[in-house]
């Protein structure tokens, strides 16, 4: 039975529960179950909505913390730099000192460096054409280097950065932060600046919005002076980075078969007050940071045990109370000679049944939710890992909430079936 | 159509050709014993708020296998106690119960269970049927936890239903079925796995007096034809013509010695 449903083409957790269902209703009564948990379709509609709101709440609290801490880490997994170095002082990504532009050339010249990159971060104050302030994440780099990406552009060119105080923006951000198209213009501090291009799906929900510039422009944003709105914001030209001018990272590109520990250590040498991180150790550093020294793991945290809380409690009503109306039934079949096994066996079948036809609409809405929530900027990142998880935990739940109604059955005595 | 024509239907399992493949055996087939049940000075003492019952005083009983035997007598006498403990559904206060060989008095409640499954079948006064199943699905259960699973418990269930007059009425709920169809289907669900004994409790008394003939000729073939022993309480005065022993019980003793 098994090889005949591995045939089709169903995904591995569908498959498996397939699979599980077909065997359990070999093995056990199949229609007592089905039957009276279908009898009184307005309880059992009751039942899916609180199964339904129970998955959807769990799944949209645990993809809201997965995507947020996917988001504080988009721009290292949009780099292709194997190294990161900073300053030896950082807490994360977003929360590091800066180091001198001289390291950019120090790095170059370290064996097993094929390129090396300068990428300035630090946050600024965004002014549209109304005056309305809004703060922004200057992400300065080179327009024509190959480390950076400023994600997946919808329009204009990576290129068009090159042209002074030029900017791409999220295409979530855009609405308000004041500008609609190419050409809109702003200020940046006490900087004009133009809107050249869209991005998407490069947004950290720990930040303000992304906004890419030239290093040149982004270091002329970070060095202007705040000025009020009516001060008109000037362009003046732009100046290359000096040595001693500051910057937040130096990408690094290793020579193809370098041992990245090694460069890692030669990098750190070279470079004076420096912290030499892969890719993957910068985004677990950040990711932890956030998970572990912010309340934001445990609030979404507690959202989701609420939401399995809730969900046990309507799910063991629900099962109590149809035990409770079909006490007589299962007297009955005691008396038959039926092992308590089977009896159990009709409760857990309708907790299952409860389980995956609460779950399907629940991940359903949960899917459409995270498509919507992704075009305002927000990631729910759900996974098949994590889909096939929250399946898991919506089983266990369903079957866990069973225990009560087991519980009523196993003392059930045979001899109310009798008048007497 | 008369309960008689309906009755003449029933004929012996093993008269049926094609009976598909993993039929249980008819009753018939097994090794044939003289005592069905024996139970001796049988005491059932019950505690409650309004103090101590005495509800058995000393029963002795034996019914003979095949044998159509009536527990009779009024309300609260304990007949349906006595049933319950002969089936082993309940455990007296003292004395002992030999069903088929086995003292049941001294299983476990595990292996009590097993023992009814393996050779009782019940009838109750209010069916009992599971109302969201079919007459097919209700007797098809009786099947299923027997382990007969797939068409083979479907076969068997169509078969059984026949048996009872009630082929035709296989896909009927038990709300679309009349009292006297409803307790057919109970014995057809009885019936399922072949049991050397039915238990039967006050099977008529929720039947009108066709419909309780019908079923009291049903049970009775099933004792003279397939061998099958038949244990009924009841208070139907009409069934006492087809018993083959009467059991009078009042205020928990035996008032009369067994009909024959």
């Amino acid at each position: 039975m098994l090889g005949y449903f591995q045939s089709f083409s169903l995904p591995g957790a569908a498959q498996n529960l397939v699979c599980w269902i077909a065997l359990f209703r070999a093995v056990f009564m199949a229609s007592i179950a089905r039957k009276n948990l279908f009898e009184d379709i307005p309880r059992f509609l009751v039942a899916q909505a609180g199964i339904l709101f129970a998955v959807s709440l769990v799944t949209i609290q645990t993809g809201l913390l997965r995507g947020f801490m996917r988001s504080t880490t988009l721009l290292v997994e949009n780099s292709r730099a194997d190294i990161w170095v900073s300053s030896e002082d950082i807490a994360n990504l977003d929360l590091t000192l800066p180091i001198p532009y001289e390291r950019v050339a120090q790095a170059r010249g370290v064996r097993g460096v094929a390129r090396a990159e300068a990428l300035l971060t630090q946050g600024a104050l965004w002014r549209d054409a109304s005056d309305a302030l809004s703060s922004v994440k200057v992400i300065g780099f080179e327009p024509d280097g190959q480390l950076l990406s400023p994600g997946q552009l919808t329009q204009g060119s990576q290129r068009d950065l090159s042209e002074p105080y030029s900017v791409i923006l999220d295409t979530t951000k855009v609405a308000s932060l004041g500008v609609r198209r190419l050409g809109d213009e702003a200020a940046v501090n006490s900087r004009q600046a133009r809107l050249a291009g869209l991005t998407s799906h490069i947004q950290s929900s720990a930040s303000s919005p992304f906004l890419f510039a030239s290093l040149e422009t982004a270091n002329a944003y970070v060095n202007s002076r705040l000025t009020s709105g009516a001060t008109r914001a000037t362009a003046p030209a732009l100046e290359a980075l000096s040595a001693t001018d500051s910057i937040t990272y130096v990408l690094v590109q290793a020579e193809p078969g370098e041992d990245l520990q090694a460069l890692q250590q030669r990098l750190e040498a070279a470079l004076p007050d420096t912290r030499a991180y892969t890719r993957a150790q910068m985004a677990s550093q950040t990711q932890a940071y956030w998970q572990k020294r912010t309340s934001i793991g445990l609030i979404l945290g507690l959202g989701a045990v609420v939401g399995v809380v809730v969900g046990i409690v309507i799910v063991s009503q629900i099962l109590y109370s149809s035990v409770s109306d079909h006490l007589k039934e299962f007297g009955t079949l005691k008396a038959m000679g039926a092992s308590n096994w089977v009896t159990y066996s009709v409760i857990i079948e309708q907790a299952l049944w409860m389980s995956v036809l609460g779950y399907l609409p629940g991940m359903a809405l949960c899917l459409g939710v995270a498509a919507w929530t992704s075009t305002q900027g927000v990631l729910i990142l759900i996974t098949p890992a994590l889909a096939a998880g929250i399946f898991g935990v919506t089983v266990v739940m369903c079957v866990g909430s069973a225990l009560f109604a087991i519980q009523k059955v196993t003392r059930v005595d045979p001899a109310i079936v009798f008048k007497a | 159509m008369s309960s008689r024509a309906n009755t003449s239907r029933v004929h012996p399992f093993w008269s049926i050709e094609n009976q598909g493949q993993g039929f249980v055996p008819p009753v018939g087939s097994k090794p044939p014993e003289a005592k069905a049940i024996a139970a001796r000075n049988l005491e059932m003492v019950v505690h409650s708020g309004a103090g101590r019952f005495q509800i058995l005083k000393g029963i002795h009983l034996e019914i003979k296998k095949g044998d159509v035997h009536l527990l009779m007598g009024p309300s609260g006498s304990g007949k349906t106690t006595l049933l319950l403990i002969l089936a082993g559904l309940l455990t007296p206060t003292a004395g002992s119960v030999n069903s088929l060989g086995q003292e049941i008095t001294r299983l476990s409640r595990e292996k009590l269970a097993r023992f009814r499954l393996d050779n009782i079948g019940f009838v109750f006064q209010d069916f009992n049927l599971f109302p969201a199943l079919t007459a097919a699905e209700n007797v098809g259960v009786a099947l299923n936890i027997r382990g007969i699973r797939g068409r083979v418990a479907q076969q068997q269930s169509r078969y059984l239903l026949e048996q009872v007059g009630l082929g035709d009425r296989a896909h009927h709920l038990p709300r679309d079925l009349s009292g006297g169809q409803k307790q057919r289907v109970a014995i057809a669900r009885a019936l399922a796995g072949g049991p050397r004994i039915i238990m039967a409790d006050e099977p008529t008394a929720a039947l009108d007096s066709q419909s309780g003939h019908m079923v009291v000729e049903l049970l009775r073939n099933l004792a003279k034809e397939q061998g099958c022993t038949v244990v009924m309480v009841t208070h139907d005065p009409r069934i006492v013509d087809v018993a083959d022993q009467v059991v009078y019980l009042e205020d928990g003793h035996m008032k009369a010695r067994p009909k024959g």
